[in-house]
């Protein structure tokens, strides 16, 4: 008996291994689950329920953001916040018991997870961030007594923004493992609060509960997005491999369905939440939900990855590594930590960390996991640190009060047992580092004084899908570009920051700090609205998200580049949310049409009004009805980008009593921000006690971005030099 | 051991009978994305710019827009100026105001006060007109100059057009030989400018927001510098005073024009007394 379970065991890690290289495609088939196998119920459970056995998964998934630190962010909260505040609640989940009626009569009681094909924009609204950030929470919460995120008492012109908290209130318990809201809206959480099930945000059962996708939620059908798979929360758990041992004393079975398996193994299941698209509502539609009955929903593309992951290289073979290069085996492997591969992209010779490298360990802890004690091969395994881009703008104190007291600090420099860096912030510099190469070796040689010259940057990105990517319109990657001459007079700067006030949120003068300064081609702050007595009213008029100030700044190559293929300024990878008003109609509607109202005044002071349809970067989701997600860097596509330099004249250089020294350095860097600066000031004041609310919902401050905020400078460099000829 | 051969055999066997349900012919997830009649459709009103070609999968071009992100390419990718300019050309001809191929939107364009669904003839296009007058700012300034007039009719709040404008004229009245002509297209390059600060202008509200006494530098710059050349002494010292103020916090990618135009003010200033 024994030996017949050796045998199978050395199966089992044989048939691990098979799949883990690569038998298992990408390209996985999937369909709606018909007929599942009903496996007993099993509430969600808390990820401390599977730490006994899965102790390196556990810590592991820790640091994750989308397990760790995310659900409790203030920046997700923030968000997630300014969104309802400027439409009156509606991204809140609403649940079976609702007694909400839309226009047309019908009840609103099921919300984006929950509705089994999304018939209304508002059923997309409702839930809209939680379904994806913690769906488990919103199927709990169908359940009165198991309710985490509560409905709100009124939505729309019933929303009372005075009594509204944002989602992290809701994520603590006290030591009974009761829901334990703060007294006071937005409050540092309460001596001896514990972290709620809903604070661990995509846990173990999530992932390992999933049933396959769900077709008819994808408004393509086709599995893509908005959280569109089926979970159900039983004993049978999802693992990545056939038949493995039992189980101790049956706290859960393995999951032996090979389509359940292999989706999870696939990029299609991660293809279920990392493509975002969003409901637009006042434009002419972009994308329809192709499902029955979803003609009355319109989107259009927020998060791409997947799409972009799709539709790239990475999904075939026709890539640097001759095979297909899933998510997991960049998110999941020892990336960006094992041996580095070199190879050749259009002209650029790039030597990169090797994807699709997997540590060996045991699946489960020896000794305690298996029924009976039966003993446990190494196997290929993969990791669950997900890393990403993001660090937390939470103090290590306050991770540790919110999530417990043994949260990991971001930035503590330790090790694992494979040799892998732990900490998050270690870990999204070394990611962002394997992201995209630069070279600078198609730049023009030499430069007559007094004439100009072109510099030219060839970025390619390596990543599986576009560069950035993810909240691809708020994460910010572009290219620093210096000129100097020998002495290091600068001639010439693109990708700078400068220290300065800012007045909007309390910062009166430079404070020294760069990581808390915007890139310099456009200067815009986002008016954050203001609290209004008497009823509450939707819309950006009392509740801010239009940009109050907007102007083109020194380096503005984004516009120039885009529009006017003009070869000077900044070069941007950041997407854009764009927001296009239209003109109102010339005869005076009930009510008062506001789709003219940019949100500025002219010198005079009048509002200005778009005449035309008007189009501008915005930086609010809640309030884009369009998006480029064409300015990030596609996956092995080298890009040149042109820099035409002009010199001083030698008068002016006169004038400045300035002999230029050639030869003169060229050096190219791309940096890498997580959220721009404006955006997380636009936050703090619209969740702050200027903003609607009227009291703040203890988010973000100055001295948060100023303390928290980290960019990642200089993620691929290159220099050159060009001879200055008289 | 020979049964536990087969065992492991018959495993293998068994689990590439699993694996192989995943073959072809089976739906398979993304396949839409590769032929999705959405994902790369221009938005309503044209207002993207750029488009990766590769993506796209056009094999001739066919509209204006096709034709627009064709020109992109030439230009962008492969830096073949003279194909884009054809292209851009060819394209405005299915998107023009003079033969009524393309249309403002305007309160007229809305059917009960709401967008319909179906544009037609489609929005005017300020990518196209952009880029092509771009390219012909040196060799042909009045038809740059025709084509960005045309984008402050489409989006007279855009950001930059106006700058170009001034930015155009300046370039035509150094190449004219004509006095006359050159103080009228420097006047005109003044006027454009000056159109282009009041679309973001300073206010006591952004002062309060920003601590920014001026903005756009580089207008002020090109300002000053206009005013240099036709002698205009105090209006160039004002305009690099305000320069200075625009670049307090923001610098300037030629960061030695901050110290050039404070020399250039008392050198400017001295010429006064």
């Amino acid at each position: 008996m024994m030996a017949i379970r050796s045998c199978v065991a050395v199966a089992l890690v044989a048939a691990g291994c098979a799949i883990e290289l690569g038998c298992g495609t990408s390209q996985t088939a999937v369909t709606n689950v018909t007929n599942p196998v009903q496996f007993q119920a099993q509430p969600f459970q808390r990820p401390e329920a599977c730490l006994p056995c899965h102790q390196r998964q556990f810590d592991e998934l820790r640091q994750a953001v989308k397990a760790g630190y995310r659900n409790v962010s203030p920046l997700f909260n923030g968000l997630e916040a300014a969104g309802n505040l400027i439409n009156g609640g509606l991204l809140r989940p609403v649940y079976s018991d609702s007694t909400i009626v839309l226009p047309d009569g019908t009840l609103l009681n099921t919300n984006m997870f929950s509705s089994p094909i999304l018939t209304e924009p508002r059923q997309v609204q409702a839930g809209f961030c939680v379904t994806c950030h913690n769906a488990d929470i919103e199927m709990n919460g169908e359940n009165p007594h198991t309710r985490e995120v509560p409905a709100l008492s009124g939505l729309g012109t019933m929303f009372n923004p005075t009594i509204f908290r944002p989602l992290r209130d809701y994520a603590m318990l006290d030591s009974s493992g009761n829901q334990l809201i703060p007294p006071q809206i937005g409050e540092y959480p309460p001596a001896g609060a514990q972290p709620s099930l809903g604070a661990a945000g995509i846990t173990c059962d999530f992932c390992h509960d999933q049933n396959g996708p769900n077709l008819n939620r994808s408004f393509q059908h086709d599995g893509f997005g908005n959280t569109s798979l089926y979970l159900n929360p039983s004993k049978e758990k999802v693992g990545p491999f056939l038949f493995p041992v039992g189980v101790k004393n049956n706290f859960h079975v393995a999951s032996n369905d090979t389509n359940k398996i292999a989706f999870l193994r696939a990029g299609a299941f991660c293809n279920t939440c990392h493509d975002v698209r969003l409901p637009n509502l006042n434009l002419t539609s972009h994308e329809v939900n192709i499902n029955t009955g979803g003609s009355k929903v319109n989107v259009f593309r927020l998060e791409n990855l997947s799409t972009e992951w799709q539709i790239g290289p990475y999904n075939s073979t026709n890539n640097p590594f001759g095979k297909v290069v899933r998510c997991q085996d960049c998110h999941m492997s020892m990336f960006p930590y094992a041996e580095s591969s070199s190879y050749q992209v259009g002209d650029m010779s790039v030597t990169s960390p090797t994807p699709a490298v997997f540590p060996t360990d045991y699946a489960a802890v020896p000794g305690v996991s298996t029924d009976q004690n039966y003993p446990l091969q190494k196997r290929p395994v993969v990791t669950h640190f997900f890393t990403g881009v993001d660090v937390p703008l939470l103090s290590a104190t306050e991770l540790q009060a919110r999530l417990g007291s043994t949260y990991p600090d971001p930035y503590a420099n330790s090790i694992d047992t494979h040799g892998l860096p732990v900490a998050i912030a270690v870990r999204r510099q070394d990611l962002l580092q394997a992201a995209t190469r630069v070279s600078l070796a198609k730049s023009d040689t030499s430069v007559v004084a007094g004439q100009s010259f072109t510099v030219r940057v060839e970025a390619v990105s390596l990543t599986g899908h576009r560069f950035p990517a993810g909240f691809s319109q708020e994460r910010t990657a572009y290219i620093q570009l210096n000129v100097t001459d020998a002495n290091g007079f600068v001639l010439y700067q693109s990708g700078y920051v400068v220290d300065k006030p800012h007045p909007n949120t309390g910062e009166s003068a430079p404070d020294g700090n760069l990581d808390d300064e915007d890139i310099e081609h456009v200067h815009a702050v986002v008016d954050p609205g203001h609290f209004a007595s008497g009823a509450y009213t939707p819309g950006t008029t009392t509740n801010g998200g239009n940009n109050v100030v907007f102007e083109l700044g020194p380096d503005d190559g984004p516009e120039q580049r885009v529009f006017e293929g003009r070869p000077e300024g900044l070069v941007l990878f950041r997407n854009e949310l764009t927001h296009i008003f239209l003109p109102c109609p010339t005869t005076p509607t009930n009510p008062p049409c506001t789709t003219d109202l940019v949100g500025r005044t002219d010198a005079q002071g009048n509002p200005i009004h778009a005449q035309t349809a008007h189009f501008e970067e915005t930086f609010n989701a809640a309030l884009a009805n369009s998006v480029d997600n064409f300015r990030s860097l596609q996956p092995l596509q080298p890009r040149t980008f042109d820099y035409q330099i002009q010199l001083p004249t030698q008068s002016e250089l006169q004038a400045l009593g300035v002999t230029l020294k050639g030869p003169l350095q060229v050096h190219v860097q791309v940096n890498f921000e997580h959220f721009p600066p404006l955006f997380l000031r636009y936050l703090a004041q619209t969740t702050g006690p200027g903003g609607p609310t009227g009291i703040g919902l203890g988010l973000v401050t100055e001295q948060s971005i100023d303390s928290l905020l980290k960019n990642i400078q200089d993620i691929s460099e290159s220099d050159t030099t060009v001879n200055l000829l008289p | 051991m020979r049964s536990k051969l087969r065992l492991l055999i018959l495993f293998w066997l068994l689990s590439g009978v699993a694996l192989a349900q995943y073959g072809p012919g089976v739906y398979t997830p993304g396949e839409f994305q590769t032929t999705n009649p959405y994902y790369l459709l221009p938005n309503p009103f044209y207002f993207e710019g750029r488009i990766d070609w590769n993506l796209l999968g056009i094999t001739t071009p066919t509209n204006a827009w096709e034709y627009m992100e064709r020109a992109i390419h030439y230009q962008d990718d492969l830096g073949d100026t003279q194909s884009a300019i054809a292209d851009y050309e060819t394209g405005l001809t299915f998107n023009s105001l003079q033969n009524g191929s393309c249309q403002i939107v305007t309160p007229a364009t809305l059917v009960n006060g709401a967008l319909p669904t179906t544009l037609n003839p489609a929005p005017c296009i300020f990518t196209l007109r952009l880029r092509l007058g771009y390219l012909e700012q040196q060799p042909n300034p009045a038809q740059a100059i025709q084509l960005f007039q045309e984008v402050t009719k489409i989006d007279p709040l855009k950001l930059g057009i106006n700058s170009l404008i001034g930015e155009t004229y300046v370039i035509e009245a150094q190449q004219t030989t004509d006095p006359v002509a050159q103080q009228q297209a420097y006047a005109n390059a003044i006027q454009a400018y000056q159109a282009e600060l009041a679309l973001s202008p300073v206010t006591s509200q952004s002062i309060a927001l920003t601590g920014d006494l001026a903005n756009n530098a580089h207008v002020h710059w090109a300002l000053a510098q206009i005013y240099q050349t036709l002698g205009q002494v105090s209006s160039a010292i004002s305009e690099l005073q305000l320069y200075l103020q625009a670049t307090q916090w923001h610098s300037d990618v030629y960061p030695w024009r901050i110290p050039l135009a404070n020399a250039l003010i008392k050198t400017l200033q001295a010429t006064l007394h």
